[in-house]
C-alpha cells in the first residue's frame, strides 16, 4: 500500500518533528478492558487522547494480523489489553492469547519493531486507575521511539556481514557408498510396493540439471530403480502425502532426518494418521543448497531415526520398532550465532536489514507451496473479506506475508527449511523461523518427534510467564 | 522492432563505465546489481554499481520496470464531501534498462504483444516508449539456459536498442535502433570504431552458445500436437509434483497475468494491479465458486501452452524465450522444455485423446 493511503506519513524513528505526537491504536477485550476504559471514563480521569481502541469479543480472537495492520495502516504504537489470567469470559482465551503475543512480541523485535512500541496489559472492568495509568505510560514510550520507520527498501544502505556458519555435517559418504544407500532404497521401496505395505512410494527421480531431483511417484514395484539418493534430494517429500493419500490407504515416502519433524508434526495435528503413512528413512550425505552443504546440515549427524518404519543405511535395511516418544532432535544449530548478532544490533538496522529481505519478495508463495506444515486448503493471504495480507507486492504487504505465515508456524514449524531453499529471493526465513523456535523452545520448552506432543501454542499453562504484560 | 543500421564501436571495459556515468545524469538507470548475494535488477545511482558481465543472468528478469509487481492505476480522496481522482504520476526521466539480458529483451516484446496490441494499455505504453533498453550478449550459456532450443538466440537483436557484444576483453557496441543511437551519440572519448570482421563474430558465438545447451529443439509444429492434446492423460503425470507455487510465472520474462485489486480505508484509497499467476487456483476462481482449472495439473498445462501453444499464427514466436529460470528456481524440479516434449511424445505415441 503506498502513503496516499496511509494517514500518518512514516518517518525516521527517533527522528520525530517538533509537536509530533504518536498514533497509538489499542485493541481491546469487550469484557475487561473496554469496561475499565469506560470506568475511567466515568470516573473523569485523565490520560492522553492518542488512543484509538478497537473492541474485540476477547485477547484470544486477536490475531497478530491485526496489530501488523495497525502498523502497516500507519500507526506508531500498539496497546493490546484484556482480562487477567482466570478471568476470562470464555475461561481461556487470555491464556491461549498470552502464549501467542509473547511470541509474536519476539518476533516483533527481532525484525526490528522496537518493543517501546509494543504493549500488553491486563486491565479489568474495575481498574479505570490502572487504564489511564497504562495509557500514560504507552504514550509516554511510544513518543519517545518516535514515529514509525517506513515500510520500504532502504536505498543506499550497504547491509549486514553476519557471522560465518560452522558446522561438521553429517559423515562424508563416497560414491560407493552412496551407491549402496541407493540399491538398498530400491530394494526397500520395491519390497514395499510388492508385498503391498503400500500402494506408492513417494521418492526422489532424476532431475534436468546436474544435481538436481525432482519428487517421482512409483506404484510399480518394477520402476523402483529410477529412485535416486545424494545431495540433490531437497525436497521434503511429506509435503505430498496428504495429496497421495487420496484413493489410497498407505503412502510410503522417503524421508531425510530433517524432514522427520513434519511427518510428526502432520499426524499430530490430524492431517494423517500414522498408520496411512510409511516412512522410509535413509542414512543421509547431507544437501546442497546453491554450491554447499545446507545451513540445516550442518549441525546434523544424516542418521536416519527411530520413529521411521524402515531405516536404509550403507549396510542394508531395517525395520525399526524403537519408542518414538524418547526421540528427539539435538537442536544446536549454525545459525544461533546470526540470530545472536542480529539481536545486538539496534532495531534501525535489524528492521533495515529485513525490509531489505522483504523488498524483494515476489509474493509466488513457493515458502508456503513446499512447506509441508502449510495445508490450509484456504490461506489467510487468499481472505478477502477484509484483504488482511495486502495483495501488493511492496514492502508493507511483502512484510506482513512473511510475518504471518512465520507467526503460523511458530511452534509447528519442523525446520526443514524447504522455505528457504525455494524463496527465489533468498529471503532468510530460516533465520526468522529458527528465532520463533528457539522462542519457543526457551518459553515452553522443546516439541520433538513424538506426535503425541501438543505444540505449544494451542497449548497454555496457568503459570505462563508474562513479566512483559503491564 | 526493426534494426536500423546504427554506429558500431569497441569499447574496453573502463569506457563502457564511462558511458554508463554519462548514462545516469540524463535518464534512471536500471542495471544487475548484487544485493544480499542476490543479483537482480535494481534502478543504480553508481556506475560501478552495475554488474555487467560476459554471462550468468539475474535471479528473475526485468519486466517489472515495465510492469511492476504493482501499481496504482488511479488513486481517490474523499475530502470535503468530494472524491478527488487522481491519476498515476507520469515518469520524469527516461528510463535505461541496461546490460539486459537477449532472452529478457526479447521477452519485453513477448509482454508488449500484450499491452500495446489492440487496446493500448496506457501506463505501459507511456512506460515503454520512455524507456531503451541495452541488452549485453552471453558469451557463454548457464546451465539452465536453453533459448536456442526455443527460436531465439543468445546474441539476438529483438528488443534491443543498443547490443553489447562481450568479445576478448573488450565490448562491440552496436546502435540497433534511433533510441539506441540516441544514446550512443557520435561515441565517446578514445572509442574505436568497429570493423566488419566484428560484427562478423556473432554467428560464431551463437554457434558456441547454442553448443553448450544440451537440448533438443522445440519443433514449431508441437503446439498443434499440444491443443490437441489438451485432454490427454499426461498432464496429470507430467505435473504431478507440481506444488502450485507461482516462482515460474514471476521469474519468467514474458508471463504477463496480472490481478486488480483495491486497496483503501475511510479517507483515500487506490485501484491496484498486481501480479498474478495462472497456477494459483484464485486466478480463474468464479464468483459463483466455479474453478474452470480446479486442479494443479490443469494450471500448469496453461501455463505451458500459452507458452508453446495458443498461437494465432504459426510462425509466431514461442512465448517462453529460453532463459531457462523457471527449470533452475522451481522447488520441485519441473521442467517446462522436457515436459513440452513428454506431452508430444505420449499424444503422438496414444493418440492426442489417450488417457495416458
Amino acid at each position: 500500500m503506498t502513503e496516499a493511503i496511509v494517514t500518518v506519513k512514516h518517518g525516521q524513528a527517533g527522528s520525530a518533528p517538533e509537536g509530533w505526537r504518536p498514533h497509538i491504536v489499542a485493541l481491546v477485550c469487550n469484557w475487561c478492558s473496554y469496561a475499565g476504559a469506560d470506568m475511567a471514563g466515568t470516573t473523569r480521569l485523565e490520560y492522553p487522547a492518542n488512543v484509538r481502541m478497537l473492541r474485540f469479543p476477547c485477547t484470544g480472537r486477536m490475531s497478530p494480523l491485526m496489530i501488523l495492520r495497525a502498523f502497516e495502516q500507519g500507526a506508531d504504537g500498539v496497546l493490546v489489553s484484556g482480562c487477567h489470567p482466570g478471568d476470562c469470559h470464555y475461561v481461556q482465551g487470555n491464556l491461549v492469547a498470552r502464549r501467542r503475543f509473547t511470541i509474536f512480541r519476539s518476533l516483533m523485535d527481532f525484525i526490528g519493531i522496537d518493543l517501546k512500541r509494543l504493549h500488553f496489559a491486563w486491565v479489568s472492568a474495575a481498574e479505570g486507575h490502572k487504564w489511564a495509568k497504562v495509557v500514560g505510560e504507552v504514550t509516554a514510550a511510544v513518543q519517545e521511539a518516535g514515529p514509525l520507520p517506513a515500510f520500504e527498501h532502504p536505498e543506499g544502505w550497504d547491509g549486514l556481514d553476519l557471522p560465518a556458519m560452522a558446522g561438521s555435517g553429517p559423515q562424508e559418504l563416497e560414491q560407493k557408498q552412496l551407491d549402496a544407500i541407493c540399491g538398498n532404497l530400491r530394494k526397500a521401496a520395491s519390497e514395499v510396493l510388492s508385498t503391498g505395505r503400500a500402494s506408492v512410494v513417494v521418492g526422489y527421480g532424476q532431475g534436468t540439471l546436474a544435481g538436481q531431483t525432482r519428487p517421482v511417484f512409483i506404484t510399480d514395484a518394477d520402476a523402483c530403480d529410477t529412485l535416486v539418493w545424494g545431495q540433490g534430494c531437497r525436497n521434503n517429500l511429506s509435503t505430498y502425502v496428504a495429496s497421495e493419500l487420496e484413493g489410497r490407504e498407505r503412502v510410503a515416502v522417503v524421508a531425510k532426518t530433517c524432514d522427520l519433524g513434519a511427518i510428526s508434526g502432520l499426524i499430530r495435528e490430524g492431517q494423517i494418521r500414522r498408520d496411512q503413512v510409511l516412512v522410509i528413512g535413509v542414512q543421509c550425505p547431507g544437501v546442497i543448497d546453491g554450491s554447499a552443504l545446507a545451513t540445516k546440515c550442518l549441525s546434523c549427524s544424516g542418521d536416519p531415526h527411530p520413529i521411521c518404519d524402515l531405516v536404509v543405511t550403507v549396510d542394508g535395511v531395517q525395520e525399526s520398532c524403537e519408542d518414538p516418544s524418547r526421540a528427539a532432535l539435538d537442536t544446536p544449530d549454525a545459525r544461533d550465532e546470526q540470530i545472536a548478532y542480529l539481536e545486538s544490533l539496534p532495531h534501525g538496522e535489524r528492521w533495515k536489514y529485513w525490509q531489505r529481505q522483504f523488498a524483494r519478495c515476489l509474493r509466488c508463495y513457493a515458502c508456503r507451496a513446499a512447506c509441508p506444515m502449510c495445508y490450509c486448503s484456504s490461506c489467510i493471504a487468499e481472505k478477502h473479506r477484509p484483504q488482511w495480507v495486502p495483495t501488493s507486492i511492496d514492502n508493507p504487504g511483502n512484510s506482513t506475508w512473511n510475518i504471518i505465515r512465520a507467526v503460523h508456524l511458530a511452534g509447528r514449524c519442523s525446520g526443514c527449511d524447504e522455505c528457504a531453499r525455494v524463496c527465489p529471493a533468498d529471503i532468510r526465513l530460516d533465520l526468522i523461523n529458527r528465532k520463533l523456535a528457539l522462542e519457543v523452545e526457551k518459553q515452553y520448552g522443546k516439541v520433538g518427534l513424538d506426535p503425541e506432543e501438543k505444540s505449544a501454542l494451542v497449548d497454555f499453562r496457568m503459570e505462563d510467564s508474562e513479566e512483559f504484560i503491564l | 522492432m526493426k534494426s536500423v543500421k546504427g554506429s558500431s564501436w569497441k569499447l574496453t571495459e573502463a569506457q563502457l563505465r564511462e558511458w554508463l556515468r554519462g548514462l545516469l545524469e540524463e535518464n534512471h538507470v536500471v542495471a544487475p546489481v548484487e544485493e544480499d548475494g542476490v543479483v537482480l535488477f535494481r534502478r543504480i545511482a553508481s556506475a560501478d554499481d552495475a554488474i555487467v558481465e560476459a554471462s550468468g543472468k539475474t535471479r528473475w528478469s526485468p519486466k517489472e520496470f515495465l510492469f511492476p509487481r504493482t501499481e496504482a492505476l488511479y488513486r481517490y480522496t474523499f475530502a470535503g464531501g468530494a472524491v478527488q481522482i487522481e491519476d498515476p504520476p507520469v515518469p520524469e526521466k527516461h528510463q535505461v534498462l541496461f546490460a539486459v539480458r537477449s532472452c529478457d529483451a526479447s521477452g519485453l516484446v513477448r509482454l508488449d504483444e500484450i499491452f500495446l496490441s489492440g487496446t493500448k494499455d496506457l501506463l505501459y505504453a507511456a512506460r515503454r516508449e520512455n524507456t531503451s533498453v541495452v541488452t549485453a550478449a552471453c558469451a557463454a550459456a548457464d546451465p539452465e539456459c536453453f533459448c536456442t532450443a526455443v527460436g531465439y538466440s543468445p546474441v539476438g537483436e529483438e528488443g534491443s536498442d543498443v547490443q553489447l557484444v562481450p568479445l576478448d576483453g573488450v565490448w562491440l557496441l552496436r546502435a540497433l535502433t534511433d533510441k539506441g543511437q540516441a544514446l550512443v551519440g557520435d561515441g565517446g572519448e578514445g572509442w574505436k570504431k568497429a570493423t566488419a570482421a566484428d560484427g562478423k563474430t556473432l554467428p560464431a558465438i551463437e554457434k558456441k552458445v547454442a553448443g553448450q545447451i544440451d537440448r533438443g529443439p522445440v519443433n514449431q509444429e508441437w503446439s498443434q500436437v499440444l491443443e490437441d492434446g489438451f485432454e490427454h492423460g499426461a498432464w496429470d503425470r507430467l505435473a504431478q509434483h507440481c506444488l502450485g507455487c507461482s516462482v515460474c510465472a514471476y521469474v519468467c520474462p514474458s508471463c504477463s497475468c496480472f490481478d486488480m485489486n483495491h486497496q483503501g480505508n475511510a479517507w483515500c484509497g487506490e485501484q491496484c494491479r498486481s501480479w498474478d499467476a495462472c497456477t494459483f487456483p484464485l486466478f480463474t476462481h468464479h464468483a459463483s465458486g466455479h474453478n474452470p482449472r480446479a486442479t494443479k495439473q490443469q494450471r500448469y498445462r496453461q501455463r505451458v501452452l500459452h507458452k508453446f501453444a495458443f498461437r494465432e499464427e504459426g510462425d509466431q514466436p514461442f512465448r517462453c524465450v529460453g532463459c531457462g529460470r523457471c527449470v533452475a528456481q522451481c522447488p520441485a524440479g519441473l521442467d517446462i522444455v522436457n515436459t513440452v516434449a513428454a506431452a508430444v511424445e505420449a499424444m503422438r505415441e496414444e493418440g492426442v485423446d489417450a488417457a495416458g
